[in-house]
């Protein structure tokens, strides 16, 4: 079952009647199925960022069609999609903005309407899902930074997200802190899309990659086909992940 | 550390503060927020002149300081900014106000320097209530409590926020300092005319954040309503706590 579908999706910043117009993306068609782990790539630029933001309606559709979780993208369905999809932002301290853990993790299902003992129980279960529960109590801000991140993907595992965004998730983290995550990562059981530049943490995390180029997708397919594939991802300004581009002596 | 560091610390010392055990942080915030208001109104209902009648007031600060075993020293330390400004406030009353109120000796105390006296005392008592309610209670207990006194939603959300990045705030700032003294060896401070632009950054990148925080909140349902909760209700020694506390304050203002 697919929980997101996307077809003839363009998007372009700027009045269509302004000189300096800039299509970010042109007719991008993907599917996500259910438990389906993506790596999304491509160099500054590409419109990684800005197909995001396109699938959470935090940017209005131009043309094409997006579909999650059987609700197409429409204001009347923003709330509804909204519980179905998580976004991770690059800086946590943007998406922690309760005083302490448990507040900002009973944010969204406080917001949905849940029951004290509803909100009780799924706070608990998410940072159970990334071993935050002894940090509950902690001021937000006090945590370091991977603790952060994974405070900042338990906000989104709270309300039962089917898909998980996240941009960007191992940017600034310590490798053991990265260690963690992509074991963390690895144990949800939602479909997630990763945006990043760290090929290696895409080839630890997911199956399936797609690769985004001047806004089209380049190539979606197998992550150890595409991620192994030095003239592709040079050709559209990528160099092969450090584990396999790496050799001694270098 | 820099001035900046050194803020960004304290305000963790502050917060690490009102999460340690002791009775007195440990009742329901409510209570803690009510008697203080109380406090407060209480204080500056007193006449200008009514030196006396508010020195007794200071009970409350005093039974406060024991119960919740928090250091005068400190306050001092961290308030000293304010409270030179709020004794400062009445210091041209005594040049106006020159009517004798009484003599010591052979010395005249005048109207004027009993309504600076009066004023100082009222900023110091205000400022020390509010820190002891700061240092014994979590900012997100006392926004709840805001919340449950009917304080507009608009404003405890604001303040709520305000403290959540005041720190953020503070950081990047000292970020652009540092890279600024890094490029800047031998100046002292920043530059008058590079103030613009400092100050300009800092308001974009503010912006910027205040963006991508809206749209963390959006993505995660919010509708204008922030939905504060408390781990505990209020139970009967926080009731008795405001209930002894208001007869206490009363009595003290009546006699």
């Amino acid at each position: 079952m697919s929980v997101l579908e996307v077809e003839n999706l363009s998007f372009s910043y700027g009045n269509p009647r302004e000189k300096f117009q800039k299509q970010v993306l042109e007719n991008i068609n993907i599917q996500v199925s259910a438990g389906e782990s993506i790596g999304l790539i491509g160099e500054n630029g590409a419109g990684k960022s800005t197909f995001l933001k396109l699938l959470t309606g935090l940017l209005g559709l131009e043309a094409g069609m997006v579909r999650v979780a059987g609700l197409d993208m429409k204001k009347e369905n923003l709330k509804d999609i909204r519980a179905e999809i998580g976004y991770v932002f690059q800086d946590s301290d943007s998406q922690l903005f309760m005083s302490t853990v448990y507040e900002d993790v009973a944010f969204a299902p406080r917001n949905y309407g849940k029951s004290e003992e509803e909100v009780q129980a799924a706070v608990l279960s998410a940072l159970k899902q990334v071993h935050m529960e002894e940090k509950k109590d902690r001021q937000t801000y006090r945590l370091s930074g991977g603790e952060k991140k994974l405070a900042a993907i338990a906000t989104v595992l709270a309300v039962g997200a089917k898909l998980i965004l996240l941009d960007e998730p191992s940017a600034a983290l310590d490798p053991k802190n990265r260690r963690n995550l992509i074991r963390i990562l690895n144990s949800l059981e939602g479909a997630k899309i990763i945006a990043s530049h760290d090929l290696d943490f895409v080839l630890d995390t997911c199956q399936r990659v797609i690769l985004l180029s001047g806004g089209q997708v380049a190539a979606d397919g197998k992550a150890e086909e595409i991620l192994t594939d030095r003239k592709l991802l040079e050709q559209n300004g990528l160099e092969l992940p450090l584990s396999f581009s790496w050799q001694p002596g270098m | 550390m820099g001035k900046i560091g050194d803020a960004v610390s304290e305000l963790h010392k502050l917060d690490m503060e009102s999460e340690q055990s002791g009775w007195l942080r440990e009742l329901h915030p409510l209570p803690k927020l009510a008697v203080t208001l109380f406090f407060l109104v209480l204080t500056v209902s007193f006449g200008k002149y009514d030196l006396p009648g508010l020195l007794k007031m200071g009970v409350y600060l005093i039974v406060l300081f024991v119960l919740g075993d928090v250091s005068l020293k400190l306050l001092l330390k961290r308030m000293r900014a304010v409270l030179v400004l709020v004794c400062l406030m009445g210091a041209v009353n005594p040049f106006f106000d020159r009517t004798a109120a009484f003599t010591l000796g052979n010395f005249v105390v005048t109207g004027g320097m009993l309504s600076a006296a009066t004023l100082a005392l009222k900023g110091i008592y205000g400022v020390s209530a509010a820190y002891l309610l700061i240092v014994t209670t979590s900012m997100g207990d006392i926004c709840y409590a805001l919340r449950r006194l009917h304080v507009p939603r608009m404003f405890v959300t604001i303040l709520m926020l305000v403290y959540r990045y005041i720190i953020v705030l503070l950081k990047e700032t000292e970020r652009m300092t540092d890279a600024y003294a890094l490029r800047a060896p031998g100046q002292r401070g920043i530059a008058r005319k590079t103030w613009g632009t400092f100050a300009g950054q800092l308001l974009l990148r503010s912006m910027d954040r205040a963006q991508t925080v809206y749209d963390s909140m959006v993505l995660r349902g919010y509708n204008g309503n922030f939905h504060l909760r408390h781990k505990k209700a209020a139970g009967h020694s926080d009731y008795a706590y405001a209930f002894v506390w208001g007869a206490v304050l009363v009595f003290i203002r009546v006699i």
